[in-house]
C-alpha cells in the first residue's frame, strides 16, 4: 500500500473554521474532495502536518443571484464535478465538468478542487522511490527542471477541464483568508509557474465560483485531448465559446489548458469580431491557436503533436459553434 | 505514526467504531480493521476502480478518501449489496479472475439504481472508472444487461431470479461438456467472499517491504541497516547475502537472487527487506537503510547491449563463467533451402518491424504471506500461477527439505504470465517468517510490479518473406534481436518462441531465423500472454499484408492458398493433428463482411485480418523429468460428493470449472456435487503450472484419466449389482440407468457407495499427464513443439482520424479454434479477455524507460489499460475441428486468440489510411507522422 505517515486530521464545519485552523498550523493542507491531494500524500510528494477536511465546510450547489454585471449563477466550491455537470446552461462548464476522469472521481472531486488542481508534470506526480532516483526536480527536492533542462521555471502543466471552461464563461473566484473574503476572475487566479501557481495567499479558501449567466444564442464547447475515453487527465483542454450576430461573432472566447502552468485565454480574437466566421477565418484563428500554445513535455505526450493537433481541434470546435448558432 | 484517532462509521447500515492513525483511507480501515475483504486494492491511488464502494450512493474511490471524512456517511460495500447483480454477473461469465469485480459490481449497482434499463453506451461510460484487465469488459456489460432485465422483469424484486443466460446445453452425446458449468469459486470472487493473498492475515502478522535500486545499474559497495534496526517495531532486516543461492526459472539458467549481492541490475532491483509491526514502519525503515552505490553505465537499448565495448550487466554466469557480451541466449535453426526461395520468389517483402515492451498489469499486485511452524514447516501463501516451482525453490533457498514447504495458491486476482515464475516478496518474506518467528506479508506496491515486470520483451524483427505469383510462400528469414531485461526469466524459452512458433497456420516450406537475447539494464521481461510469438507473429502477418498488396491478391485469399493441412507437419518438425484455421478465416470474413466493405470503405476507415497459430502446452516441461506434468486425484464421499485434488492454478480462467465438468461428464455427478480444490502443495498432486495455454490439454487430459477409472468402477459394482453387463448401463446427470429399460436407475451417490462397498476402502482413483515427445529430432525441437495447436483469426475494424493520427478500434471479429469448447462460455471469456489485450498493445501499451533507466509511467494512471469506453465491440466465435489427442477434442484458448489482434489492426490501417505501421504501439504521434511523411510534408517528431 502507499501509506501516508504523520499528519493530524481535524473536520471544519465552516470556511470560517477551516481558515482559522489553517492559521494554526504552518503546515497544513485542505482536503476536499482527496483525489488530487491523496495520490500527492501516498506520493510523498507532500507531508503535510494537518489535513483540514473542508469537504463538509464548503457550500455546495448553484444558485442565481444578482452580481455586478447582472445576472450571474453562484456555485458552491464544494459542489461535486457530477453535480457540475447536471447543471442546466453554463455551456461549456458542466460539459467539462462531465469529462473529469471517471464517474468515481466525479462524484469525489470538487469545483473548487478542480480549479485548485495542482499543476502536473511526468517527473513530479511519481512516488518519492522514483524521484529520488531521478534526482529530484526544480519543484520537488532538486534544482532543475527536467522538462526544460533549466533550473529556470517549473512548467507543470495545470490540467483541469473546467478551467478553460470557467475562462471562456468570464468566472470569478470568491475567496475567504484570515482577512476577509475577496473576489478575483480566474484569469487572473494564476501564474506561469508551476512551483507556486496560484496567486492565493497560505491558508486562502476558494468558497465560490460566480459564473455570468450567458447571453442568449451564447454557443460553446469543451473538447478533451486524452489518449483513453476515461480516467486520463487531459493533453489539452479546449474550451471555446462565441455569441454570433447572424454568421458574424460579435464576442470570441478560445482557452486551452494543460499546457502550461497557467491557463489562459487566447489573446488577438478580437479582430475576427463583426467579420462572418468563414473556413478561412475559422483557419486563422487555429493557426493562430497554434503559434500561441506551447505545450511542454511535462505530460506524457509529444508537444508537437499536441499543438497541432489543438489547431485542429480549434478549428472544429470553431465549425460546430458556427453550425449550432446557424440551427 | 500520529495518534489512533477513533473513528465512527456507518458501513452497511451497521455502526462500527475503530481505532486508527488519522492517516488511513477508508480502503485501509474496510479491508484491515473491520475485516471487510470484498474491497479490493489494485493501485492505490485512484487509477483503477477496484476499491470502489458507494458512499451516500454514490460510487467513490475508497483508496482516496480518508476515512476520518468518511465519518457521517453511509457506506455501502459490495458485502452490504444485493445478490442479484453478483448473481447475473455469475450467470453471464462477467468474472474471469474476480479481483475487479466487486469494485465493478459497485458502479453497475449505482447505474441501475438511477437507470433501469441502460444501453451500452451508458453501461460502458457507468464503469468507466473500473479497469478490468481479463473480460475485455464484454461479458461485464452483458451481465449488466441480464440484471437489469431482470429487475424490469420481476418487478425489481432481485429475490425472484430468472433462469441464468448461459443456458447453453451441452453438446449432443454429452452430459456436461460443451455446455455451461457455473465456476465453483465464481460468486464467491465476485461477492469478495474468497480469499486472494492480501486477504489473508493469520495473528500476529507482521509487514515486510523491500527497498530497492534508484539506479539502473550499479555496484553494491555496502549496506549499513543500523538505523532501520534500531527503529521501534522493525522486527529483523535481510540483505542479499542472506539468501545466496541463485536461481531462475528455467534451471540452465539461474542468474538471479531474492537480493542483489554484488550489483543492481535496474531501477527498482531489490537490496534489502524489512519485516515490521506495521507497513508504515517497514517503509520507514527503509528509507533509513543506506547503501553505498558504486554507479555504473547503464545499458538502455539493443544497439548499446550489442556494441564490443557495451558494459556488461552481467560479469559472469551463474557457474563463475564470464560473460563476454551481454547477448545471454542465442537460437539459430535453419529448414530447407530458404536463399533458393528467397531468390526465385516473384515477390518478396524486406522490412524491419520492431515490437515494443509491454507488461501484464493484472488489477491485484503481487503479494505472498509466509509462516513458520516451530517444527521446521514453512506455510507460504501467494498469488502465484506456479505454486509447484515456488515449492520447490523455497526448499532450496531456505534449505530445508521439499516435504516440510507448502505453498498454498488463494484466489488469484489474473497473471497473464506475470506470476508465473518465483519473486523477490515470496523469498523474502519466508526468510523474514524464519527470522522472526512470526507471519509476514508482502504485497507489492502497484509501481513494484512494473518492476518486477516479466513482460513482452521488446523485439526488433528483420523479415524476410517470397512467393511465387500466384501467392504460394517459398521462403521467410526471420532475423530478431530480443530486448531481455537484466535476468534471463524464461528468455531460453523467449529465444525459441521468438522463431519456432511461426510456422503454421500459413505453411512455410522453408524457414531461417537467428533470434538473440540480451541482457540490458531494465525490468527483467519474461512470458506475457502469448509469450516470445507474438512480436513475430505482428511481422509476419504485416509482411504477408504487404506481399498481397504487391501480388495484386486478397490477403484472405493468400493465406487459404498457403493454409497448413491438418495431419501434417510443420517445417520445423511440428506435428498438427487439427487445424480448423479455414473455417476461422471463413467466419470472420463473412461476419465482417470483408468481402463486400474490403477496399471499398471511405478514406480514414479499414479493416485488417491477421491470423495466429498457438501451443496447447508443450513438450519441453521446464524442470526435465519423466515424471508426469500434471496429476489429478478423485476422492469420492459417502455424503454424494466427488472432490478433485489438482496442483493446476485457477488464475481467472476458469481451470476449476474445467475440472469439474469433466467429472460430471464421465461420472454423471451434478456439477454443484463436485468440489474441486487446488493449488496447495501438500494436498493436491503437482501440476507445472498455469502458462504456455497447458492447462486444459494436459491437466483436462489426467482429469479425464481419473474420471474414466471412476465411472469404470461405479458401473462395474452396478453391474455387479444388477447382474447386468457394464456394457448396458449408461451415465446420466444424477443417476445412472439401464440402457434397456431406462426405468430402472439409481442415483449417482448411491452407484458411488456401492463402488466404496466393493472396495473395502475409499473410493478413489488418479490421472496423469506424461509428456509425450514431440516436436523435431534436432536441438531444441521439443521447445515450442506442442501436441496440439490452435488456430486464431482476426478482423479488425478501424477509423482513423487523418488530421490528429487518432485511431479508434471500433471492432474486432475474431474466430478461435480450440477444438472443443468445453465450455463455451469460459472459452468466449478468454478469447475477448486476449483480443481485448492484443488490442491494447497494438494502440496504447508501451513498457518505456528514460536515459537513467527510470520507468516512465509505473501506475496504472500513465500505463494506459484500456477502459471501457474504448475497448471495441468484440465478436468472438468459437471454431471446434476436434483435435484428436485433446480432452474431449479441445486445445488452448487462453493466449492464441491474442496475437492476431496488433497486425490485423497494422493492416487495417493500411486499408483506411495507406500506412504501414511497423512499429508499436500505434500511437496518434506515429500514425500522423507517417501520414504527413506519406504526403510529404514535414512531420513533427514522433515518440
Amino acid at each position: 500500500m502507499l501509506r501516508m505517515d504523520g499528519f493530524r486530521y481535524a473536520h471544519a464545519s465552516s470556511p470560517e473554521e477551516a481558515v482559522a485552523l489553517f492559521q494554526s498550523e504552518p503546515q497544513a493542507r485542505y482536503l476536499a474532495g482527496g483525489t488530487d491531494l491523496l495520490p500527492d500524500l501516498k506520493h510523498r510528494i507532500l507531508s503535510p502536518a494537518l489535513v483540514i477536511g473542508i469537504a463538509r465546510a464548503l457550500p455546495r450547489g448553484a444558485r442565481e443571484v444578482d452580481g455586478p454585471g447582472g445576472p450571474e449563477w453562484e456555485i458552491g466550491a464544494g459542489t461535486r464535478l457530477a453535480e457540475v455537470a447536471a447543471l442546466p446552461g453554463l455551456a461549456p462548464l458542466p460539459q467539462a465538468a462531465s469529462r473529469v476522469a471517471s464517474p468515481q472521481i466525479r462524484n469525489m472531486g470538487t469545483l473548487g478542487g478542480n480549479i485548485m488542481l495542482s499543476p502536473r508534470c511526468r517527473y513530479y506526480n511519481q512516488s518519492q522511490e522514483w524521484r529520488t532516483a531521478l534526482g529530484g526536480c526544480l519543484r520537488a527536492i532538486g534544482d532543475i527542471c527536467h522538462v526544460t533542462n533549466s533550473p529556470k521555471t517549473c512548467v507543470a502543466a495545470q490540467s483541469s477541464d473546467t478551467v478553460p471552461a470557467l475562462l471562456v464563461l468570464g468566472a470569478r473566484v470568491r475567496l475567504l483568508g484570515p482577512q476577509g473574503s475577496r473576489e478575483l476572475p480566474v484569469a487572473d487566479l494564476y501564474r506561469f509557474d508551476g512551483m507556486d501557481h496560484l496567486v492565493l495567499s497560505q491558508g486562502e479558501l476558494l468558497t465560490h465560483v460566480l459564473v455570468p449567466v450567458p447571453p442568449v444564442g451564447a454557443v460553446a464547447r469543451y473538447d478533451k485531448l486524452q489518449r483513453r475515453g476515461s480516467i486520463d487527465f487531459p493533453l489539452l483542454s479546449i474550451a471555446t465559446w462565441a455569441t454570433f450576430q447572424g454568421d458574424a461573432p460579435d464576442a470570441l472566447r478560445i482557452a486551452v489548458g494543460a499546457v502550461s502552468p497557467q491557463p489562459k485565454l487566447i489573446p488577438g480574437l478580437d479582430p475576427f469580431l463583426g467579420q462572418p466566421l468563414d473556413d478561412e477565418r475559422i483557419e486563422q484563428i487555429a493557426e493562430l491557436v497554434f503559434k500561441r500554445v506551447r505545450p511542454q513535455a511535462a505530460l506524457m505526450g509529444d508537444p508537437a503533436w499536441r499543438r497541432s493537433v489543438a489547431r485542429v481541434t480549434v478549428r472544429r470546435a470553431l465549425q460546430a459553434l458556427r453550425e449550432e448558432a446557424a440551427a | 505514526m500520529a495518534d489512533p484517532i477513533l473513528l465512527t462509521l456507518r458501513v452497511n447500515g451497521q455502526t462500527q467504531t475503530v481505532a486508527a492513525p488519522p492517516a488511513w483511507t477508508l480502503l485501509e480501515v474496510l479491508r484491515y480493521k473491520l475485516r471487510l475483504i470484498g474491497t479490493k486494492q489494485g493501485c492505490d491511488k485512484g487509477d483503477c476502480g477496484a476499491c470502489t464502494v458507494l458512499q451516500d450512493g454514490q460510487p467513490v474511490l475508497s483508496c482516496c478518501v480518508l476515512a476520518a471524512t468518511a465519518q457521517d456517511s453511509e457506506i455501502t460495500t459490495i458485502e452490504g449489496l444485493p445478490l442479484d447483480l453478483p448473481r447475473a454477473f455469475d450467470d453471464a461469465g462477467a468474472m474471469q479472475c474476480g479481483f475487479c469485480q466487486p469494485g465493478m459490481i459497485v458502479s453497475a449497482h449505482a447505474l441501475l439504481e438511477h437507470q433501469a434499463e441502460p444501453d451500452d453506451g451508458q453501461i460502458r461510460q457507468a464503469l468507466a472508472g473500473n479497469l478490468c484487465r481479463c473480460t475485455g469488459y464484454t461479458k461485464i456489460i452483458d451481465g449488466v444487461r441480464l440484471a437489469s432485465a431482470r429487475r424490469v422483469a420481476q418487478g425489481a424484486d432481485p429475490a425472484r431470479l430468472g433462469p441464468g443466460v448461459s443456458a447453453t446445453r451441452p453438446s449432443p452425446g454429452h452430459l456436461a461438456v460443451g455446455g455451461f458449468t457455473r465456476k465453483p469459486d465464481g460468486l464467491g470472487k465476485v461477492l469478495g467472499t474468497i480469499p486472494y493473498a492480501d486477504d489473508l492475515s493469520p495473528p500476529g502478522m507482521l509487514h515486510g517491504r523491500i527497498l530497492r535500486s534508484p539506479f539502473a545499474h550499479a555496484r553494491i559497495k555496502g549496506i549499513d541497516v543500523s538505523a532501520a534496526r534500531a527503529l521501534p517495531g522493525v522486527r529483523a532486516i535481510m540483505v542479499g547475502t542472506d539468501l545466496p543461492t541463485t536461481y531462475g526459472v528455467i534451471p540452465w539458467t539461474p542468474d538471479e537472487n531474492a537480493l542483489c549481492i554484488d550489483k543492481v541490475r535496474y531501477v527498482g532491483d531489490g537490496v534489502a527487506a524489512v519485516a515490521a509491526d506495521d507497513e508504515e514502519t517497514a517503509i520507514r525503515a527503509c528509507d533509513l537503510i543506506r547503501v553505498d552505490y558504486e554507479v555504473l553505465p547503464a545499458v538502455l537499448d539493443l544497439d548499446t547491449a550489442e556494441s564490443p565495448d557495451a558494459p556488461l550487466v552481467h560479469e559472469q554466469d551463474w557457474k563463475g563463467r564470464p560473460w563476454k557480451d551481454n547477448c545471454c541466449k542465442e537460437v539459430a535453426l535453419s529448414f530447407g533451402e530458404v536463399d533458393e526461395g528467397l531468390a526465385r520468389a516473384d515477390a518478396a517483402v524486406d522490412e524491419t518491424w520492431f515490437f515494443e515492451g509491454t507488461t501484464h498489469a493484472a488489477i491485484e499486485p503481487h503479494c505472498a504471506v509466509a509462516e513458520w511452524a516451530p517444527q521446521g514447516r514453512i506455510t507460504v501463501w501467494s498469488a502465484t500461477q506456479v505454486p509447484h516451482y515456488l515449492h520447490r525453490e523455497l526448499a532450496v533457498q531456505l534449505q530445508v527439505p521439499e516435504s516440510r514447504v507448502r505453498v498454498i495458491k488463494p484466489a488469484v486476482g489474473a497473471g497473464f504470465g506475470g506470476k508465473s515464475e518465483v519473486f523477490d516478496l515470496e523469498l523474502c518474506s519466508a526468510w523474514l517468517a524464519r527470522a522472526t518467528g512470526r507471519p509476514v506479508k508482502i504485497l507489492y506496491t502497484r509501481e513494484e510490479v512494473f518492476y518486477a515486470h516479466r513482460g513482452r520483451h521488446p523485439m526488433e524483427m528483420r523479415m524476410q518473406v517470397g512467393a511465387m505469383a500466384d501467392g504460394t510462400l517459398t521462403a521467410v528469414d526471420d532475423q530478431v534481436r530480443i530486448d531481455g531485461g537484466a535476468y534471463h526469466s524464461f528468455g531460453m524459452v523467449t529465444t525459441y518462441y521468438a522463431g519456432q512458433l511461426l510456422t503454421g497456420p500459413v505453411h512455410l516450406p522453408t524457414y531461417r531465423f537467428r533470434a538473440r537475447r540480451f541482457y540490458t539494464n531494465k525490468p527483467c521481461c519474461g512470458p506475457k500472454r502469448g509469450h516470445g510469438s507474438v512480436q513475430p507473429r505482428f511481422a509476419l502477418e504485416c509482411a504477408l499484408d504487404e506481399l498481397s498488396e504487391k501480388l495484386g491478391l486478397d490477403p484472405i485469399e493468400l493465406r487459404r492458398k498457403n493454409a497448413l493441412v491438418p495431419g501434417t507437419e510443420t517445417v520445423n518438425g511440428m506435428a498438427v493433428p487439427s487445424m480448423g484455421f479455414l473455417a476461422c478465416l471463413d467466419a470472420v470474413e463473412s461476419a465482417s463482411g470483408w468481402k463486400e466493405r474490403r477496399g471499398k470503405l471511405p478514406f480514414g476507415r479499414g479493416l485488417g485480418i491477421a491470423c495466429s497459430m498457438y501451443i496447447s502446452g508443450t513438450a519441453y516441461p521446464i524442470q526435465p523429468s519423466k515424471l508426469p506434468q500434471s496429476g489429478v486425484q478423485l476422492q469420492a464421499d459417502r455424503s454424494g460428493r466427488i472432490t478433485v485434488l489438482c496442483g493446476a492454478s485457477d488464475i481467472g480462467q476458469g481451470s476449476d470449472a474445467m475440472l469439474a465438468t469433466i467429472v460430471t461428464e464421465e461420472t454423471g455427478l451434478p456439477p454443484d456435487d463436485v468440489l474441486v480444490l487446488t493449488g496447495d502443495t501438500a494436498l493436491t498432486p503437482v501440476d507445472l503450472g498455469s502458462y504456455s495455454s497447458r492447462v486444459t490439454y494436459m491437466v483436462g487430459l489426467a482429469a479425464q484419466e481419473a474420471a474414466r477409472d471412476m465411472r469404470v468402477q461405479m458401473l462395474a459394482a452396478l453391474a455387479r449389482r444388477w447382474e447386468v453387463s457394464a456394457d448396458d448401463l449408461e451415465v446420466a446427470v444424477g443417476h445412472v440407468f439401464l440402457r434397456s429399460e431406462p426405468g430402472r436407475s439409481m442415483a449417482t451417490r448411491d452407484v458411488l457407495q456401492l463402488a466404496e462397498e466393493d472396495l473395502g476402502r475409499p473410493l478413489g482413483t488418479s490421472g496423469g499427464y506424461r509428456t509425450r515427445a514431440v516436436g523435431g529430432s534436432y536441438r531444441g525441437g521439443a521447445i515450442g513443439a506442442s501436441p496440439a495447436y490452435s488456430a486464431t483469426a482476426h478482423i479488425a475494424e478501424v477509423v482513423v482520424d487523418p488530421e490528429t493520427g487518432m485511431v479508434e478500434v471500433v471492432k474486432v471479429w475474431v474466430a478461435h479454434d480450440c477444438g472443443k469448447a468445453i465450455n463455451p462460455q469460459l472459452v468466449e471469456g478468454q478469447i475477448e479477455g486476449s483480443v481485448y489485450m492484443g488490442v491494447a498493445e497494438a494502440v496504447l501499451e508501451a513498457q518505456l524507460y528514460d536515459s537513467r533507466g527510470l520507468h516512465l509511467g509505473p501506475s496504472l494512471l500513465d500505463y494506459g489499460l484500456p477502459t471501457s469506453v474504448e475497448t471495441p465491440e468484440i465478436l468472438a466465435r468459437i471454431v471446434e475441428s476436434m483435435d484428436p489427442g485433446g480432452p474431449y477434442g479441445a486445445k488452448e484458448a487462453g493466449e492464441g486468440p491474442l496475437h492476431p489482434a496488433i497486425p490485423a489492426i497494422s493492416n487495417a490501417i493500411h486499408d483506411a489510411v495507406g500506412i504501414r505501421m511497423r512499429r508499436t504501439p500505434f500511437s496518434p504521434e506515429r500514425i500522423l507522422a507517417a501520414l504527413q511523411a506519406q504526403a510529404g510534408a514535414r512531420a513533427p517528431a514522433a515518440r
